[in-house]
């Protein structure tokens, strides 16, 4: 035992050492990254961002990416790879709060900078950066309820079962349901937050011809004003996310009303700047940081004018138009698109 | 002959093994004491499920449903242990005994509606994928803190130094014991001659009297409570459970593969199996070592089966030839 918290303490004093020594020369940091959903819209523009970042940042010297398909279990595997590999930071989107976090300490106390982004992470010693799920279902799913006149028949399509995103943006909306006793979820349905899938769930529904109102969707959404199209159903108001496709079609659709609400996939981005600030002694006050989602809807001035401002066609429609984040994000525009990374 | 041939494959995955593992410690010199029980730690699921799909694939199978299965052993573990709910070592016994009867419904299925293997487990990973749900809808659940660390660390016999022992994780410790519990006892019964001897060809197994559907279910039910021990050892390295599957079923069939397993049945053992699981581990971690781009990494974790197996293939035409 007593050798072992030596070769601890041997590890956490080079690790300082090294850290001083890179404060003192310029700072080339190694950067570790684990994301586990591959093949997902929002998830690659995530990981573009971080690309982006750490490359106009000019001050990590390589990105180490673990990126795949894979559970809590599989990410444990992963952040320990990392350690491994000898990485300055870890920018983790967890595969869920509670999970990972034994690797999490093992990483901090190797002196290695955690910085958990998108979803929250319940291990005190990582840094949280995260969209605010639980009220980015909220915002919309009351934005639809008024919008429908506070009573009427409501499909409800969801994330990926089991998933604790869509656990707390479920928290969030059975919030705003319970602000409004007459609306009914006609039909609830988990997309899986995929386009096809949802697709097709929607055009099942539809061809049942059970009356609708309004649409909730998990970010699942240009596909879903695509099969009302196709069917030649009357538009009902429909929620999404701020994906390149959905918000073209909410100026673009005749007669859809609608309202995308933000969940920037460039929160990955901030994360890296988070984990540099730290790494240069510049931590901040607080350990979990909190974005919010901003609802545009088409109906109002100020909604449209934000939907004209977020119009992007060079985006891939899964991507979010949120691009960039004040104050976090440096890239353009090209660069995060370009999505590539130091030394690439 | 033959004996020469299984022993041959697996020389030669350990010696695979062995390369791996120098070429980890060349692009990572300080790879050591913690890169071995990361890695013995990621292999345990892996190998558990591997283990399981192996007594199936023996006896002339397939189980398409044991990632969900280990889903359904990991949140009822996760559920059970919940604020110390029930005390931990009954969890484990508990959940033990659901992955056999998990596993035992599966067998009885095909046995009884004599439609293939690969159809009823398909249709259960569904159903089991379902249950898991049922029991817990998203991530959560607890675990004993004392369960959880019993693959933490490194192995230290009393009365020896811990230098000497001490390199060995815990977590290997644990595999071993468990596999060989079940494994050897069964390979030398009655029950495991006649699972190899239903794989190897049926009609033959049952003329020299062997009961091929209660043989079958047996089978079965040993895999589920693989998927069981696959399913705990999920919660005590997350401390939770989680009611998605992981990957774990492709990895397993892989594993199987790789490991010298027959898909037809009846030939192949568990060794082959789990220092393939180590293999294809240690591949995953050099090539994150290595930090190559995730989306070719998946590509070459797939290239170097094929070319394994296909040179394994080779030499068992040209050893058969001589």
């Amino acid at each position: 035992m007593g050798s072992m918290r030596r070769t601890y303490q041997t590890a956490a004093m080079s690790a300082l050492a090294i850290g001083l020594a890179g404060m003192a020369v310029a700072d080339t940091y190694t950067i570790g990254i684990s994301n586990t959903v591959q093949g997902n819209g929002w998830r690659e523009e995530m990981v573009c961002a971080m690309k982006a970042q750490a490359l106009v940042s000019g001050k990590v010297e390589s990105l180490n990416i673990a990126h795949r398909n894979t559970d809590a279990a599989g990410q444990l595997e992963d952040i320990r790879n990392l350690i491994e590999a000898g990485v300055d930071a870890i920018v983790v989107n967890p595969a869920n709060p509670e999970g990972i976090n034994s690797a999490i300490k093992e990483a901090t106390d190797k002196g290695i900078v955690v910085v958990a982004v998108d979803q929250a992470v319940t291990e005190p010693s990582a840094y949280v950066l995260s969209n605010d799920q639980e009220e980015y279902a909220y915002l919309g799913a009351k934005w639809l309820f008024e919008q429908i006149g506070g009573q009427g028949d409501v499909v409800y399509m969801r994330g990926a079962a089991g998933a604790s995103a869509d656990d707390d943006r479920d928290k969030g909306f059975n919030r705003a349901l319970e602000e409004f006793p007459d609306v009914k979820i006609v039909h609830e349905v988990f997309t899986g937050w995929q386009q096809d899938q949802g697709k097709q769930q929607i055009l099942d529904f539809l061809a049942t011809g059970i009356p609708v109102d309004g649409v909730w969707t998990s970010g699942i959404d240009n596909v879903i004003v695509d099969a009302f199209v196709e069917s030649d159903v009357p538009l009902v108001p429909i929620v999404g996310a701020d994906n390149a496709g959905f918000v073209g079609q909410l100026s673009s659709v005749e007669g859809l009303e609608g309202a995308a609400v933000t969940n920037p996939g460039s929160v990955g981005g901030a994360g890296v700047t988070l984990a540099l600030r730290i790494l240069e002694g510049q931590p901040p006050e607080d350990r979990t940081v909190l974005v919010a989602p901003d609802l545009w809807a088409n109906t109002t001035e100020d909604g449209r004018q934000k939907i004209e401002a977020g119009q992007n066609p060079n985006l891939d429609p899964e991507w979010p138009v949120s691009v960039s984040i004040p104050d976090w994000t440096t890239y353009t525009m090209d660069e995060i698109i370009a999505c590539k990374g130091p030394g690439e | 002959m033959k004996s020469v041939m299984r022993n041959g494959w697996i020389i030669g995955l350990l010696a695979l093994l062995g390369l791996l593992l120098v070429a980890t410690k060349v692009i990572q010199p300080n790879f050591g004491q913690s890169g071995l029980e990361s890695l013995s730690r990621a292999a345990l699921p892996f190998a558990f499920a591997a283990a399981a799909q192996v007594i199936v694939v023996v006896a002339g199978g397939i189980d398409l449903s044991i990632a969900s299965m280990m889903a359904v052993a990991s949140v009822t573990a996760a559920v059970m242990m919940d604020g110390g709910a029930v005390p931990a070592g009954l969890t484990v016994l508990v959940v033990l005994c659901l992955g056999a009867l998990m596993g035992a419904i599966n067998g009885s299925l095909i046995v009884l509606t004599r439609v293939p293997d690969i159809v009823v487990t398909l249709a259960m990973l569904f159903v089991w994928e379902g249950v898991a749900l049922l029991i817990l809808r998203a991530p959560g659940g607890g675990s004993a803190e004392w369960l959880r660390n019993i693959i933490v660390g490194g192995v230290a016999i009393p009365g020896l130094p811990p230098s000497a022992t001490g390199w060995i994780p815990r977590s290997l410790l644990v595999l071993v014991i468990c596999l060989a519990v079940i494994w050897v006892p069964l390979r030398r019964s009655r029950l495991g001659l006649a699972i190899y001897a239903i794989g190897s060809d049926q009609l033959a197994a049952f003329r020299s009297g062997v009961a091929v559907g209660r043989t079958r279910i047996a089978a079965y039910s040993v895999a589920g409570l693989f998927a069981a021990m696959g399913g705990l050892s999920l919660t005590m390295s997350t401390g939770i459970g989680e009611p998605i599957p992981g990957p774990y079923l492709l990895a397993s069939v892989a594993a199987v593969v790789l490991g010298g397993v027959v898909l037809g049945g009846g030939r192949g053992g568990l060794l082959g199996p789990i220092i393939a699981v180590f293999v294809l581990r240690l591949v995953r971690m050099d090539l994150t070592l290595l930090s190559v781009d995730p989306n070719v990494t998946t590509i070459i974790e797939g290239s170097i089966m094929v070319v394994v197996v296909m040179i394994g293939g080779l030499l068992a035409v040209r050893s058969r030839r001589r």
